[in-house]
């Protein structure tokens, strides 16, 4: 299997190669200014996070929204990757009224999908200024915590999520089995 | 999961790539002591022979006996090496320089015109480094923001005279740790220290004294920590040290007023650094250490415990 993730300046860009390939997938970072052929063939595409603040500074997330856009395999959106998934499908981000850094707990609303087989609540690690104020039309919430509505999402008719903490990252309780659930998702496709 | 990282066929990989860079010619290692530097000689060293020469710097901004400890740490690996002591020209170049990252950038400078001139005594057109993937993560570019400037990217000048090799790049510090097992390296557990060293525990201006306050604070740290550890009273945090700050407070020494330095004392729990979380060390520790700083180490009169996870912190405090 082969999913390669989609660099926006994250400090953690290289932590979610390192999941993968521990993972048994194949794996490669690649710039967010990649023209989507070259990575047509992929089985799955994960979207970093990054310094960009989306909602003012969306030109620094290159071709992102041709990704979404194009991609017929599922796509992970983490932090800055999330955020702008929902801004370009028809949804909102902004400055969030109390960022997060550091330990957050996560309250899990829907199982299915990313969350399957894991805990209610769990505590997870967060770096964001900005975040998901309003989903995309035909997404569902899956999570939220109690300083931010929308830490993870998903679309309804497509295998499009998103995240707004850090499952990459080892303070994360869970962070590889979220991957392994995104994981079954590119592999049944 | 870490069980998945291949050291052994990382190693074999990493000799040959080594070799195949520097072909016939000869090659310096920046060794500090630490894990990477020291594993990265290890390396360079099966893949070059005695066209390999270490260079360990002494800026004068070490811990207490690591000059001598990584002394003996190189001879016992067989690597050449030599020691050039330099302590005037880092102080000299810090004096009056208070900002974190005119710190970490002059001191990179300093350490490359370093190799760059035992480079040229050797004979070397490479300079191989320990450089890992935090290194190079935080020290930004393009997209990704500056945290902060390591000093072996961020002092690198635009234009250099030597080729690097850089075998340790893709990997974080457990994954380090794991090649140095195999390799037999004894430092493989040692506690990550960062190369621009008690500059960046010095926060405010670099000067002799403030080094030798941070110094005697640093050592009173680990000799308590790693005692209590070894009696079980606690576990060993991932990385543990003393930061001198540049503010004073106001104490009392035998009924008499003092204003004094204020050291903080930062432990934290990480696997790789790139996310931590503050240790939780017993009560009775932290008393041992506040009451041994205060009393031993010369004008400080306050020590405060750093409960900061990183992110929002970082571990060092520059």
């Amino acid at each position: 299997m082969r999913v390669y993730v989609v660099d926006n300046g994250g400090q953690w860009t290289h932590r979610e190669w390192r999941v993968l390939t521990y993972l048994g997938v194949e794996s490669k970072i690649v710039p967010n200014t990649t023209p989507f052929d070259e990575i047509a063939d992929v089985d799955g595409l994960v979207l970093s996070g990054g310094a960009p603040r989306v909602g003012v500074d969306a030109s620094a997330m290159g071709r992102n929204g041709e990704y979404i856009d194009r991609a017929d395999f599922p796509v992970l959106g983490i932090c800055a990757g999330h955020q702008f998934m929902a801004l370009h499908l028809g949804g909102d981000a902004k400055p969030s009224k109390v960022p997060e850094f550091g330990k957050a707990r996560l309250v899990v609303d829907k199982h299915d999908t990313l969350f399957d087989g894991l805990p209610g609540t769990f505590d997870v690690w967060e770096s964001h200024n900005d975040e998901v104020a309003a989903l995309p039309p035909d997404f569902e919430r899956l999570a939220h915590s109690e300083n931010c509505g929308v830490q993870a999402m998903r679309s309804l008719k497509r295998p499009l999520f998103g995240v707004q903490f850090h499952p990459e990252v080892e303070h994360t309780q869970f962070g590889s089995e979220i991957f392994k659930n995104f994981l079954k998702v590119c592999e049944a496709r | 999961m870490s069980s998945v990282f291949d050291a052994k066929g990382f190693i074999e990989e990493q000799v040959a790539a080594i070799r195949a860079a520097v072909g016939e010619g000869r090659a310096i290692i920046a060794c500090s002591g630490g894990v990477d530097s020291t594993t990265a000689a290890v390396l360079a060293s099966r893949a070059l022979g005695d066209r390999l020469l270490g260079v360990y710097v002494d800026t004068g901004l070490m811990r207490k006996g690591e000059t001598e400890q990584v002394s003996k740490t190189l001879k016992s690996l067989r690597v050449t090496s030599k020691v050039v002591h330099t302590a005037d020209t880092f102080f000299g170049a810090l004096k009056g320089v208070t900002d974190p990252e005119r710190k970490r950038t002059i001191i990179g400078e300093k350490f490359i015109e370093v190799f760059e001139r035992e480079a040229e005594g050797f004979r070397a057109g490479f300079l191989v480094q320990g450089t890992i993937a935090p290194d190079w993560i935080e020290s930004g570019g393009q997209l990704r923001d500056r945290i902060k400037t390591h000093h072996n990217v961020g002092g690198l000048p635009a234009v250099m005279k030597l080729k690097l090799v850089e075998p340790l790049r893709d990997l974080y510090k457990d994954e380090v740790r794991q090649v140095a097992r195999a390799l037999g390296v004894s430092v493989s557990e040692r506690q990550p220290f960062p190369g621009p060293a008690l500059a960046v525990r010095c926060l405010g201006e670099v000067t002799p004294e403030a080094v030798e306050i941070v110094r005697a604070a640093c050592a009173i740290v680990e000799e308590e920590i790693e005692a209590a550890a070894k009696a079980g009273a606690m576990s060993l945090p991932w990385q543990y040290f003393a930061v001198l700050l540049p503010l004073k407070s106001v104490g009392v020494h035998g009924d008499l007023r003092v204003y004094g330095r204020i050291v903080a004392l930062r432990a934290v729990e990480s696997v790789d650094g790139m996310t931590a979380a503050y240790s939780r060390i017993p009560h009775e520790v932290l008393d041992r250490i506040s009451v041994r700083i205060t009393n031993e180490v010369r004008d400080v009169n306050r020590v405060v415990y750093d409960v900061s996870n990183k992110p929002p912190a970082t571990i060092e405090w520059e």
